[in-house]
């Protein structure tokens, strides 16, 4: 009866591995079984032990305990070469090429093909190169610097480095994270490819749609233990939110405000910038959500730094509640009320290495001044109603930043801006880097924001969110806006057409 | 359960304390070891002569407190330093009037850093090379405007009071650094410019997405870091009894280590003066040490480099064993 499973040894048996650090248990009694030919989904939050397991296979980590078995052979993988050596090839998130050489150099970096005398065989490396990109259909010049292409294809790159050599197994740590619709399909078709080779995907991510649109087979973990692991077909986002948080979430996007939005606080009239915008103009009302919809390099993050002045405009015209932002730049609007809550954290927005308290009263510091002085009993009372009010997760308010999650690290950001006090409040991709359970507060954060008469404009990429969050959808495409759309009525594909004009 | 962050206790404060304890015990092991070595040592004159040795770089280490702390640094100080020297002396000598001259030397460190803050803020020249310029201009200005020293032709006495003068036992340029350090410290933990301070060390995009204005913080610390050099200058004309244009060579560099052996960031948003204070006490403590043991004097220079890379590093090992 068992003939199958004889004949298909799974391409790789992880049992009971365990792994501590100095003060915290990263995986105890953790299994993973991976069969050839299949996608195999990695779920869980951060924190739930992904990243440790995947580097266990990747040698990068020494198991505590534990066996790991490779085509039904148990290995020892005591470094990331011997991981390669077996045939395991991981492909991290971060991209780590080198930007001044060609995509076909950093595809073969460290083992050129060498001539006599040691000369490299150049012309070899380039088509070896070539006929791999031909193999897992990608469409990239070998002969391109890395430096001048845009991250999507450098992560392909990333992805085809991997297959250089012969895999096994592949392991893909949130591969989609830069990619666009369009790219993530190719990297479907790429995936696809791979396990009609027979290879052993292993598919890390936190997107739902994306795990039900590839896996074959989901495992999640939560606190570094195994949770489950079924296949796909017995699987509804509900169920597997429940199985990573741990809890059920009763809405992932809560509504609380009126559905009769205020007055224009925000109103743009013909907008043009050096970074690309194009005749932008719209209004956003007290009270209401306008989510602005665009694929890579649409323009979102340029006319969010536009409209809140960090960057310059060529022409148009901004009013905040009717007053125009002039001159242009954060000073004055911040003190007419509008301010961004960027997409990029860490550069952008957090102060990494200061406490809470000084990332969350950045932008109303006058606001707890008597003369030159700041008032640090006000300031603190202030910041800490909103720790609780929020219930931000720190164990004080003298905590590094750094040390939050990133929800947490985001709801410190939000409360910088309520505790300034704001009329237009711009949010870009508010939920990147955010775990699905926090994911859902900052949706009823947002929701929040809007209920207290905020107007909330906020850029995303992600459709449920947009679609979830938003009163009026604008989509953008090539630095304008090229359509305007009720969200009760608007549809998928009306917003991608609109997108892909 | 989802988003608790695996933490330990309250840090950001502690952080620096702990910094500088590890700088006091250092203070405290070189006392006691010179004090063993020589008798001389640990007398009242000769801590009253260390203080009055700290008192230049103080006043000048206060101001590049705040500069390196917003992620700027001013070079240009120890040119700066013996120019606005010469000016205060030739002032002086030309009006027979102290407060002219004592002004004119103050005003022209400003002015050096009124073009080091436009250079940088303003043509967005990145600071450590543009004030290596202006260190290498006013080097060489100076002996455009002077080429010998600015002998003192007016002999008031008010003049070399300001550097040999006391207030009690206590020498006047003590006094002054005293007080500019204090006000240094008004500054940066109680008020609002010294938050901003730190923010736009910190992370200068998020302080200006929150309204502030990094460029012109930037530029009035660089300014104030000039004025001070100014009063540093006037003073160590007063204590030379002449405007001497090579004086100053190398200051610029003892200013930077004290201030970074202190705990100040290179990179901008930490930083305290209280580390400062003990920065410059170690470096000098070490150089009146290497006079009085009658030690090798080249070491003056050599001991505290040695020092510098051993307190950075130490600093470094702390941090890695707070597990990030």
């Amino acid at each position: 009866m068992d003939t199958d499973a004889m004949t298909l040894a799974p391409a790789l048996e992880m049992t009971g591995i365990g792994k501590r650090f100095p003060g915290v248990v990263a995986l105890e009694d953790v299994g993973l079984r991976l069969e050839p030919g299949r996608v195999h989904a990695l779920m869980g939050e951060n924190g739930a032990g992904k990243s440790t397991l995947i580097k266990i296979l990747a040698g990068v980590y020494l198991p505590d305990e534990g066996t790991i078995r490779i085509g039904g052979e148990e290995v020892a993988l005591q470094s990331p070469r011997d991981a390669l050596a077996r045939g395991v090839k991981v492909v991290f998130q971060e991209i780590a090429l080198i930007d001044e050489f060609t995509v076909a150099e950093n595809l073969f970096l460290g083992e050129y093909p060498v001539g006599p005398g040691g000369s490299i065989r150049w012309r070899q490396i380039e088509d070896e190169a070539r006929a791999l990109f031909d193999r897992v259909g990608f469409a990239v010049d070998p002969r391109a610097k890395v430096r001048d292409l845009p991250v999507s294809q450098q992560q392909m790159v990333e992805i085809a480095r991997a297959l250089a050599k012969d895999a096994r197994i592949v392991v893909m740590d949130e591969p989609s994270s830069s990619l666009t619709p369009a790219e993530v399909e190719q990297l479907f078709a790429v995936i696809r490819r791979l396990t009609g080779l027979g290879i052993a995907v292993l598919y890390v991510s936190h997107k739902l749609d994306e795990i039900f649109a590839i896996a074959d087979t989901v495992t999640v973990l939560r606190d570094g233990r195994h949770v489950s692991t079924k296949p796909k077909a017995e699987h509804t986002e509900d169920s597997l939110i429940h199985d990573m948080i741990g809890r059920k979430i009763e809405a992932l996007y809560p509504r609380t405000r009126g559905h009769v939005p205020g007055e224009i606080m925000l109103s743009v009239e013909d907008l043009e910038t050096a970074t690309g915008l194009r005749d932008i103009a719209f209004t956003a009302r007290a009270g209401e959500v306008v989510g602005f919809f665009g694929l890579m390099g649409a323009g979102r993050t340029e006319l969010a730094k536009a409209i809140v002045g960090f960057d310059r405009i060529r022409a148009g015209r901004i009013e905040i509640d009717g007053t125009p932002l002039s001159p242009h730049d954060t000073a004055t609007g911040v003190r007419l009320g509008i301010g961004l809550l960027s997409e990029d954290r860490k550069r952008e927005g957090l102060m990494l290495d200061l406490e809470v308290t000084a990332n969350a009263s950045l932008a109303s510091l006058p606001k707890w001044a008597k003369g030159p002085f700041i008032d640090g009993r006000r300031e603190r009372a202030a910041v800490q109603d909103y720790v609780d009010r929020f219930r931000i997760r720190t164990p004080g308010l003298d905590q590094p930043i750094k040390l939050l999650s990133g929800g947490n690290q985001q709801k410190v950001l939000v409360s910088r801006w309520l505790l300034k006090g704001l009329k237009v409040i711009v949010v870009d991709e508010p939920t990147r880097g955010i775990d699905v359970g926090a994911k859902a507060e900052i949706f009823a954060l947002i929701d929040q924001l809007a209920s207290q008469g905020l107007a909330v404009v906020m850029m995303t990429s992600e459709m449920p969110e947009l679609l979830g969050l938003s009163d009026r959808i604008m989509v953008m495409a090539g630095g304008r806006i090229t359509a305007e759309l009720d969200a009760a009525t608007a549809t998928q594909e009306e917003i991608l057409n609109a997108a892909i004009l | 359960m989802s988003d608790t962050s695996v933490a330990a206790p309250a840090r950001a404060t502690g952080l620096a304390a702990n910094g500088q304890l590890i700088l006091l015990g250092l203070l405290v092991l070189l006392v006691i070891g010179f004090s063993l070595g020589s008798a001389q040592f640990f007398s009242a004159e000769n801590l009253v002569a260390i203080l009055r040795q700290c008192a230049l770089v103080l006043i000048v280490a206060a101001g590049m407190t705040l500069l390196l702390i917003s992620a700027e640094v001013d070079l240009s100080v120890g040119a700066s330093l013996a120019f606005s020297g010469c000016v205060a002396m030739d002032v002086t000598n030309k009006t027979g009037n102290f407060a002219l001259g004592a002004a004119a030397g103050i005003a022209f460190g400003g002015l050096v850093g009124v073009f080091n803050g436009v250079v940088v803020t303003r043509l967005r020249v990145n600071s450590l090379i543009a004030t290596i310029a202006t260190l290498m201009i006013l080097q060489g200005g100076v002996y455009l405007y002077t080429r010998e020293a600015v002998q003192n032709r007016h002999q008031l006495p008010s003049f070399t009071t300001l550097s040999t003068g006391y207030v009690g036992p206590v020498p006047i340029p003590v006094i002054l650094a005293t007080i500019v350090c204090i006000l240094a410290w008004i500054v940066l933990s109680r008020t609002v410019a010294g938050r901003s301070i730190y923010a736009v060390g910190a992370n200068a995009t998020a302080a200006r997405l929150a309204g502030l204005r990094p460029e012109r913080l930037r530029f009035t610390l660089f300014v104030l870091t000039g004025l001070l050099t100014g009063l540093a200058g006037l003073i160590l004309a007063s204590l030379m009894n002449a405007g001497q244009p090579t004086a100053g060579r190398g200051f610029e560099l003892t200013v930077v280590a004290a201030v970074i052996l202190g705990g100040t960031s290179l990179s901008g948003g930490r930083g305290t003066i209280l580390g400062t204070i003990l920065g410059v006490l170690v470096l000098k403590v070490i150089d009146n040490g290497i006079i009085i043991l009658r030690w090798n004097q080249d070491l003056q220079m050599v001991v505290p480099g040695v020092v510098i890379i051993l307190a950075t590093w130490l600093d470094q090992v702390r941090r890695r064993g707070d597990g990030h």
